[in-house]
């Protein structure tokens, strides 16, 4: 424990002079450097990428964007442009999980578009957005940050190798836009009802209308469907029960980096707008939106398992596999007490490490093949490519929630908080959904382990991919013994929503 | 003088013996698979060797007096926080807690024994050895962290690390329609752990202090519904594993099917690992509410092991027959276990003695059963060698044309249905006058013995005293493959005559348990 502040320690000692660089900078900006700085770095990238390869400039954005989040407190430089993007622990807690798998997937972009600047713009471009996502404290703010993640995305989908790419960008963006209209409806009708956007104003009016219901029953009324078009609209991009359609295909269709960056950090900035909105605005109607978030939860992950199931292309799969994951996550907010939020969390941030190692492997070996990744692909890669085999098979049993992997911890701590409230049937009910998943999981094992290859001759791979995969199986290893520094993150996270 | 080279053997182990032994294993288990199938049935029997001597090392120096809630017991224990639940002062952890009492010392030189002999058995595995050892010395970290765990976190965690390599073992190296079998074994295994952790959960939140400790949960005198609840629980988790009648199903199954080494160590340890929660989690952990269910659970028993005495009867397949035969000497542990805490409730001396004797007589069938049916197993194992086949009715005058291997599988069959003398004996008598004692109708198991020396012996009859059928081929067992059965039989004889070297170590525990929680 001494040794780990001591280490802890030197970082901060070295983070100092940079601090001191950027408090030069308008104080007004302090909270939001980090997102400054990746759209300096986007136009740079860009205007580099008429001649060179921008792909070095755009990783530098994000390692410098890394390095400023940990220089610049949160508790003292958090606040930024009159407070409507704020730092604080439960936007750095999603922040770093951003910025963890937009540096994975930066690595990744070597494989497929890194080298063309309009690849690297529109990445860094949503990374900005995506961080601005988590920090807004205005509904309009978040709304802006929503669709500065959401439009760059749309095209990246369309860049993907795979012509079915069109195809699937066309269903994302419909779907995108569909929900960009319920959440503006939704923000119209909370104007309408409170006469403010700012989310802790919403927090008081609602519940100063939830404690005089009688008199103002309409404008509570209001709320409510304001309440459930937000639910749909991040519903959306999170892939949960209405709108999950758009997700196997989209992930299926786009470049591999894209897709991890969607299943492993847009997803989770769905998942924290929603959480900033329920439980701060919306705490006060607790009792209205949980049966709800109970019943999307079960749909979500019975859907998501038993399509995942059916699947053969192993991208759908996994694209079904996060559908399920995202049901977990949501048994979390239904329970809504610390415990379960922080363990939530807990399961976004490994999930989205799990979920970028997967996709960019099976992205790589998509394109080394030249075809589809189905199980037969896969069929003796234990033998075809030992190590690559190794880390997949790690991140399936994490994936599964085995012990020892660092899937199992935040699974335990979830379903435990069930109890806690009294939806004890829903944690059996989640349980065994997990049960379940492992049919799909095992597969991919068995199929890599058990079965002999249909081509002989070792398989070869770029080594970046099967590094990225490596880091991603070696941290859920790790996490499984010391997952403190996410685990008080998240903490700290839940706590700031939830005291 | 031997003590002390052996004590300081002992604190030269880094982390202490238990943590040491425990991921001994699972970091061999990397080891062997990263180095390939050439070195990797060499680094197991090291391993396992380095392991089973540790386990009888623990078994001279811990003195079985000590009880784990004993303050001064801790000094083997072991503990390891891997993460806060929550902010601020004190808030609830997850930790890797270990510790040893009696009870877990025989369990767990009885999984060590059983993984040597299986390991030692293993010598017809061909196929990618290097992921098969992997998997093998995975499973015993799992199964000495079952033993070891007192926290039910910890303990869960264990418990279902167990599953995957099991799964694996059956499921790659077991015969044909193996993975099925596999399937089967997890989805049965999985849904009681499922129903068994949600109990657990409930008993961290009824904690006045939220905890896993399962030395704390006993000490705190748990309400009777909660009791209850988690009683049922319990059952549902440990009943699949032990197995008890409906929800056995995925045993004969998995025996059947997976290779040797895996049925040695499913129905030698894994097997025990439901018995052992019967007793840990039930009987020592909240032992009022086992008393509550004791006549259902005695019924429960004495109907399996009658019921299962006469499917293993109708058996064709000598595998199939030996694993109802351990689905019929594992209710006995659960007569043991449910007599046990009718006892424990009652204030009657009588009752409380017979109660001491059940329990007793419970922990020894585990030992007992744990070795014999790992020699009836790798007897069938080599039956299929033999003689290519394990059809009862097609194997005959064994004796005169396999003669070692006969009279080796002779004498396991003989302990087996407990002829006096082995070890299986001395388990069935104790039980017996405990369970007869406290429920007079429990008898009746007694027809379940009546059944197996009947069974055991018509088999015998078929297939070794038979005459020989002159088109049928059978060959003697090598030199190689007799050494596992020869070692096992050891303990099965030497119990048999002084099973004084298990009860003394179950003494103080039984006598702990019965002591009622404070």
């Amino acid at each position: 424990m001494i040794q780990s502040n001591i280490f802890t320690d030197i970082l901060a000692a070295m983070l100092v002079p940079l601090r001191d660089v950027l408090v030069q900078l308008p104080a007004d900006w302090y909270g939001s450097i980090p997102v400054l700085t990746l759209i300096l770095f986007s136009i740079l990238s860009l205007i580099i990428g008429l001649r060179y390869n921008p792909l070095p400039v755009s990783i530098i954005g994000v390692i410098l964007a890394i390095l400023e989040v940990a220089a610049l407190d949160s508790s003292t430089y958090g606040v930024s442009f009159g407070g409507l993007f704020v730092r604080d622990a439960f936007a750095d807690f999603f922040i770093y999980l951003v910025l963890l798998v937009a540096i994975l997937v930066m690595i990744s972009a070597t494989q497929y578009g890194g080298d063309k600047g309009p690849y690297n713009f529109l990445f860094l471009i949503s990374f900005a957005g995506a961080i601005w996502v988590v920090m807004a404290t205005d509904l309009v703010a978040l709304f802006m940050a929503w669709e500065l993640m959401s439009t760059p995305t749309y095209i990246l989908v369309a860049l993907s190798p795979d012509r079915l790419g069109l195809d699937g960008a066309t269903k994302y963006f419909v779907m995108g836009l569909i929900s960009t209209i319920f959440m503006l409806f939704g923000i119209a009708l909370v104007f309408g009802a409170l006469g403010t956007t700012v989310i802790a104003e919403v927090g008081v009016g609602v519940a100063a209308i939830w404690a005089a219901p009688a008199s103002l029953e309409s404008q509570a009324y209001t709320l409510l469907l304001a309440m459930a078009l937000f639910v749909i609209a991040f519903g959306f991009k999170i892939g949960i029960f209405p709108g999950w359609m758009w997700v196997p295909d989209t992930y299926a269709a786009a470049d591999g980096s894209v897709t991890a960056y969607l299943a492993g950090a847009t997803k989770k900035t769905g998942i924290s707008a929603l959480a900033r909105i329920l439980l701060v605005g919306f705490i006060a109607a607790r009792f209205e939106w949980y049966p709800l978030i109970v019943v999307i939860a079960i749909l979500t992950m019975v859907i998501g398992n038993f399509l995942a199931l059916a699947q053969k292309d192993i991208l759908k799969m996994l694209a079904f596999s996060s559908i399920a994951m995202m049901g977990y996550v949501f048994v979390g907010f239904a329970v809504d007490t610390q415990f379960a939020i922080s363990a939530a969390f807990f399961l976004a941030f490994i999930h989205a490490i799990m979920k970028t190692g997967a996709f960019v492997l099976v992205f790589a070996m998509s394109i080394k093949l030249q075809k589809r990744i189905t199980y037969e692909q896969l069929n003796g890669l234990s033998v075809r490519h030992p190590l690559a085999a190794a880390f997949l098979a790690i991140i399936m049993i994490s994936l599964m929630g085995i012990p020892f992997t660092a899937g199992f911890t935040p699974k335990f701590v979830l379903f435990m908080s069930t109890v806690e409230v009294g939806l004890w049937w829903l944690g059996l009910f989640a349980f065994l959904n997990v049960t379940f998943s492992l049919g799909y999981y095992f597969r991919v094992v068995r199929a890599m382990y058990f079965r002999t290859a249909s081509e002989e001759g070792p398989l070869s791979l770029p080594r970046i991919p099967v590094s990225i995969v490596g880091i991603c199986a070696i941290l859920v290893l790790v996490l499984f013994w010391f997952p403190a520094p996410i685990t008080n993150l998240a903490n700290a996270a839940a706590a700031l929503l939830i005291p | 003088m031997q003590m002390d080279i052996i004590q300081s053997i002992v604190s030269a182990l880094p982390l202490g013996i238990l943590p040491f032994m425990l991921f001994l294993p699972l970091i061999a288990a990397f080891a062997v698979i990263i180095l390939g199938s050439r070195t990797a049935r060499a680094i197991t029997m090291v391993i396992v060797i380095i392991e089973f001597v540790l386990s009888i090392i623990l078994g001279l120096i811990v003195d079985p007096a000590i009880q784990l809630d004993d303050p001064t017991g801790g000094a083997l224990g072991w503990q390891f926080t891997i993460t806060a639940l929550a902010t601020g002062e004190n808030p609830p952890v997850l930790q890797i807690l270990l510790g040893v009492d009696g009870l877990s010392i025989v369990m767990i030189i009885l999984s060590n024994l059983v993984v040597l002999i299986a390991a030692i058995s293993s010598n017809h595995i061909k196929e990618s050895k290097s992921m098969y050892y992997g998997f093998f010395l995975m499973l015993q970290s799992g199964l000495l962290g079952v033993f070891m765990s007192i926290d039910l976190f910890s303990f869960f965690v264990f418990w279902e690390l167990v599953l995957i390599p099991m799964f694996f073992i059956i499921g790659k190296w077991g015969e044909e329609g193996a993975q099925h079998a596999a399937v089967k074994f997890v989805i049965y295994t999985h849904f009681g752990s499922a129903i068994m952790v949600i109990s657990f959960f409930v008993l961290f939140f009824v904690a006045p202090t939220p905890t896993f400790n399962m030395v704390l949960l006993r000490n705190m005198g748990l309400s009777p519904e909660i009791q209850i609840g988690f009683a049922l629980a319990v059952f549902m988790g440990a009943g699949v594993k032990l197995p008890v009648f409906p929800l056995h199903n995925w045993l004969p199954w998995a025996h059947v099917k997976a290779p040797t080494p895996g049925s040695v160590i499913l129905a030698g340890i894994l097997l025990k690992m439901g018995g052992y929660a019967f007793i840990r989690l039930g009987l020592w952990m909240i032992p009022g509410g086992f008393a509550r269910l004791s006549i259902p659970l005695a019924i429960l028993a004495v109907f399996t092991c009658i019921y299962a005495a006469f499917t293993a009867m109708a058996q064709t397949d000598m595998k199939s027959m030996v694993a109802y035969t351990s689905i019929n000497h594992m209710s006995w542990v659960l007569l043991g276990v449910s007599v046990g805490a009718a006892g424990l409730a009652s204030s009657d001396p009588v009752l409380q003695s017979a109660a001491h004797l059940a329990i007793q007589g419970a922990i020894f069938m585990m030992f007992s059963h744990g070795t014999i049916i790992s020699v009836m197993f790798i007897m069938a194992g080599q039956l299929k060698y033999a003689a290519g086949t394990r059809e009862i009715t097609k194997i005959k005058g064994l004796l005169a044309k396999a003669p070692h291997m006969t009279s080796v599988f002779i004498l396991a069959a003989l302990a087996a249905f407990g002829l006096p003398g082995f070890s299986g004996f001395i388990a069935e008598a104790l039980i017996l006058f405990g369970a007869v004692t406290i429920y007079i109708w429990a008898g009746i198991i007694g027809f379940g013995i009546f059944l197996t020396v009947g069974y055991i012996l018509w088999t015998l009859n078929r297939m070794v005293f038979s005459d020989p059928d002159p088109e049928m081929e059978i060959h003697e067992a090598s030199r190689s493959d007799l050494i596992a059965p020869v070692l096992m039989m050891i303990p099965v004889i030497l119990l048999g005559f002084w099973p004084d070297l298990v009860l003394n170590f179950t003494q103080s525990v039984v006598a702990f348990m019965l002591g009622g929680s404070p």
